[in-house]
């Protein structure tokens, strides 16, 4: 948590409304954002949907991808309720980091995530059949929860549309191959969550398809 | 793994390793971070190249941190490291290397740098994979997002897109027309019809405002007695003719009971059925399965009419059906939910205790209502359903978040 409680920083201070966007997916950016109260929705449109991506709480960071490359925003960020946030041009970076080196350590934590979840994403991408991605979807989504039994029966918060998304597929095939699955009794399927029977039965079966196309 | 005390106290551990040691194992789990002191290290790693993962070497130069990403993102290691030589390296936990990089801000940055190409580098990869070419014009799609807020009815956001277009792109291709939507969005007027007209228009009218307007013109017709779970028991009349679809769940249902699972896919493995899911009205799955992707679409409205053709199916054919059917009962109060019309969540989530007390359902049934009652500021009635879905047998999920909820909030009751 950063605490960037300093008058010094009075002058960065922007305040949103509820709704408001912060800035637009594809818009061109400088600044980059340190929350000091309220929450924040990043958000993407994917196939004409709004697909929420994370939700920032007081003392997160965002937008500053655009502080370390000169890239359009990869993502709308929206507030969610009243927000009060400090807001930092990339010529600040520098020396925001070295008053505040705690951020830099955050930063770190932040790029590690994103770049796991970014290579676990590849892995079901370049999986060949269309069953095994959706499969491994699921197994992604389970070790993504550190607090679910594996051994047991699992229930995944995700609907088809996102099962969709993370596997690069169009939804109906999804959703064929997940009403297969249903009907097979590996999992059953809800609107919005899908519970698993046996997510080690997945695992094991998509690890060992992925092992052989090393060989 | 190897098995060295975690130095959080005792400070930065080096440690020694024969040739050829294994320092860590990918799919390892650990909150340790290496720095090279002597000797080499080589991480086996595997990188995307053509589509095909290959596995590439590294090495690690002395005055190099190594498990750095997984330790901080706590996830399994994706490389391995072994020792080529006799090797030292300083183990530390996440607390010291913590202290070490905040007193070193340029190899901070240094790292940022790295992290961040190497994030790019894989987001690249991953378009490419799905096939989305990096000539996505930003501009085009600026425009986009502020027609998809537009057309959704999300004024503020179509607002601010709208401007930053103009703000950017001011003689471009789309800053008629994003003018245009400036000013009826600012004047009040924003549903005209004219406006649509302005240029290509390829989104539908808002999904928001359709299922607002079906929200009263619909009440759950409460023939319980028509639909009870019990007058389905000994339907033998007439049945329609099986669908391919039901037959295959049949034979299905059979496979489970002699399956040993194996390692190989045709366990997964399926025939096309050859209809495809397309909406047919006489096959309760299908129906169910086409509401269930309306709702993942978010079109709720549209979803709940389907589950309702659901729950009005006389003859149900198998335990299966009957299941299907039990469901729907529970999805259609969510249907509710998310569109707002609390009333008729009600409404269904309490038709289906009626009918199914012993539904597996139930207990998530429990849960929404307690929802249902918290969003409408009914704290009391809301911790009531909490505490019951919490004590509800077999303990899973959906326990842990009944009990949650009801933590919660008692501490805001608290407050007050």
């Amino acid at each position: 948590m950063i605490q960037l409680d300093n008058p010094i920083f009075d002058k960065f201070t922007v305040e949103f409304e509820p709704n408001e966007l912060i800035f637009c997916e594809f818009e061109p950016g400088n600044e980059f954002y340190v929350i000091q109260t309220g929450r924040i929705k990043i958000v993407k449109i994917i196939n004409n949907n709004e697909k929420t991506l994370d939700v920032l709480k007081p003392g997160d960071i965002f937008g500053e991808m655009a502080v370390l490359e000169e890239e359009p925003r990869s993502a709308s960020a929206i507030a969610m309720e009243k927000s009060r946030l400090l807001k930092f041009h990339r010529d600040n970076f520098d020396a925001l980091l070295q008053g505040n080196p705690q951020i830099a350590y955050r930063l770190l934590v932040i790029f590690s995530k994103r770049i796991y979840d970014a290579k676990r994403r590849l892995m079901i991408l370049l999986l060949e059949e269309p069953q095994l991605k959706v499969m491994d979807v699921l197994n992604m989504l389970s070790e993504e929860d550190p607090h679910l039994d594996l051994g047991g029966p699992v229930i995944l918060h995700v609907t088809i549309q996102e099962v969709a998304n993370w596997a690069g597929m169009q939804i109906n095939e999804v959703q064929k191959i997940l009403t297969h699955f249903n009907q097979l009794g590996k999992i059953e399927l809800f609107n919005d969550k899908i519970h698993v029977k046996n997510i080690r039965d997945f695992m094991r079966v998509v690890n060992s398809r992925r092992k052989s196309s090393f060989q | 793994m190897s098995n060295g005390t975690q130095g959080s106290q005792g400070g930065i551990i080096p440690r020694a390793y024969k040739s050829g040691s294994i320092v860590y194992m990918e799919g390892d789990k650990s909150d340790n971070i290496y720095i090279m002191k002597s000797g080499r290290v080589i991480l086996t790693t595997k990188k995307v190249e053509d589509r095909i993962w290959v596995e590439v070497k590294e090495n690690v130069k002395p005055g190099e941190f190594f498990g750095v990403k997984s330790a901080l993102g706590r996830y399994p290691r994706d490389e391995t490291a072994q020792t080529f030589g006799d090797t030292v390296v300083l183990v530390l936990s996440l607390a010291e290397f913590e202290r070490l990089i905040l007193k070193n801000l340029n190899v901070v940055k240094k790292m940022l740098r790295v992290f961040s190409n190497q994030l790019r580098r894989i987001g690249k990869t991953v378009r490419e994979v799905l096939g989305e070419t990096d000539a996505v014009n930003p501009e085009v799609e600026l425009f986009k997002i502020g027609e998809y807020y537009y057309k959704a009815g999300r004024h503020k956001q179509a607002l601010h897109a709208y401007k930053k277009y103009i703000e950017f792109y001011p003689g471009n291709k789309h800053s008629g027309v994003a003018k245009q939507r400036i000013s009826a969005l600012q004047s009040g007027h924003s549903g005209d019809d004219d406006l649509m007209s302005g240029d290509e228009d390829e989104y539908s009218t808002s999904s928001y405002e359709e299922s607002a307007g079906d929200m009263t013109d619909f009440s759950l017709d409460d023939e319980a007695g028509g639909s009870s779970f019990d007058d389905f028991a000994d339907d033998s009349g007439s049945r329609p003719e099986r669908s391919p679809l039901s037959s295959e769940m049949d034979e299905f249902l059979m496979d489970e009971d002699s399956g040993e699972s194996s390692d190989d896919l045709s366990d997964f493995s399926f025939d096309e059925p050859d209809t495809g899911v397309k909406q047919k009205q006489d096959d309760i799955n299908e129906l169910f399965y086409e509401a269930m992707r309306l709702f993942s679409e978010e079109s709720f409205s549209e979803a709940k009419d389907l589950y309702e053709k659901v729950l009005n199916f006389k003859s149900l054919k198998n335990e299966g059906e009957r299941k299907t059917f039990e469901k729907a009962h529970f999805e259609v109060g969510r249907c509710y939910y998310k569109m707002k019309n609390y009333r008729e969540a009600l409404n269904s989530f309490s038709a289906l205790l009626k009918k199914f007390p012993t539904s597996d359902h139930a207990k998530n049934t429990m849960l929404y209502i307690g929802i249902v009652f918290e969003e409408n500021g009914n704290a009391d009635k809301a911790a009531g359903y909490y505490k019951k879905a919490s004590e509800m047998e077999p303990k899973d999920q959906i326990n842990k978040e009944a009990v949650n909820r009801l933590a919660r909030l008692q501490k805001n009751q608290g407050r007050r």
